[in-house]
């Protein structure tokens, strides 16, 4: 599956590191405000 | 940061690197290839079902290519930029695109080619008088 413009973006709910302690992280989060998710490769790369 | 609070936006970095691993990074100085002093949240894709979902997923390496969602206030997508792994991002063109949606979002108006905050958008419904004054 893949995401398009204009349509609704896939949910999702993660483990994360926010401000160093572990939380869990969705995209529900965010309604409301505006979302810049971004994926990269590898920890201890560049974004 | 304050660039994307100031905009009503959240910032979260996604790979499929585990919470742990992620931690450490957080934890590296800077000048050690560190993040330390990261304020945005990271998320651990460990199953890899976010990246797959997202169409970033690169098979053959399994890690996410460079991808980068611009999504709205009701969770729609506005925005998708793709590198391939060797090229970084520009956080200046993501600040411009938020601007713009929001220009549009706002006043109903759009935004043309190299439009940037400050500078004149079009009134769909008076187009011509944005051509009339602007080309050249």
């Amino acid at each position: 599956m893949s995401v398009r413009v204009g349509e609704k973006a896939p949910e999702f709910t993660l483990d994360a590191v926010v401000k160093g302690d572990f939380k869990s992280v969705s995209l529900k989060d965010y309604r409301g405000k505006w979302l810049v998710l971004f994926f990269y490769p590898l920890d201890f790369t560049f974004v | 940061m304050s660039e994307f609070e100031q905009r009503n936006a959240g910032v979260v970095a996604v790979s499929t690197d585990s919470k742990f691993s992620h931690k450490a990074w957080l934890e590296t100085p800077r000048k050690k290839g560190g993040i330390e002093g990261c304020k945005y949240p990271l998320l651990a894709d460990f199953t890899k079902k976010v990246s797959a979902d997202y169409g970033v997923l690169q098979e053959t390496s399994g890690v996410a290519v460079r991808g980068l969602f611009l999504i709205n206030t009701d969770g729609v997508v506005e925005a998708i930029l793709v590198n391939n792994l060797p090229i970084g991002r520009n956080v200046d063109e993501v600040l411009r695109l938020l601007d713009a949606f929001q220009e549009h979002q706002k006043n109903g108006v759009v935004c043309p080619i190299g439009w940037a905050k400050g500078k004149e958008a079009i009134n769909p419904a008076q187009a011509a008088a944005w051509f009339e004054k602007h080309a050249k």
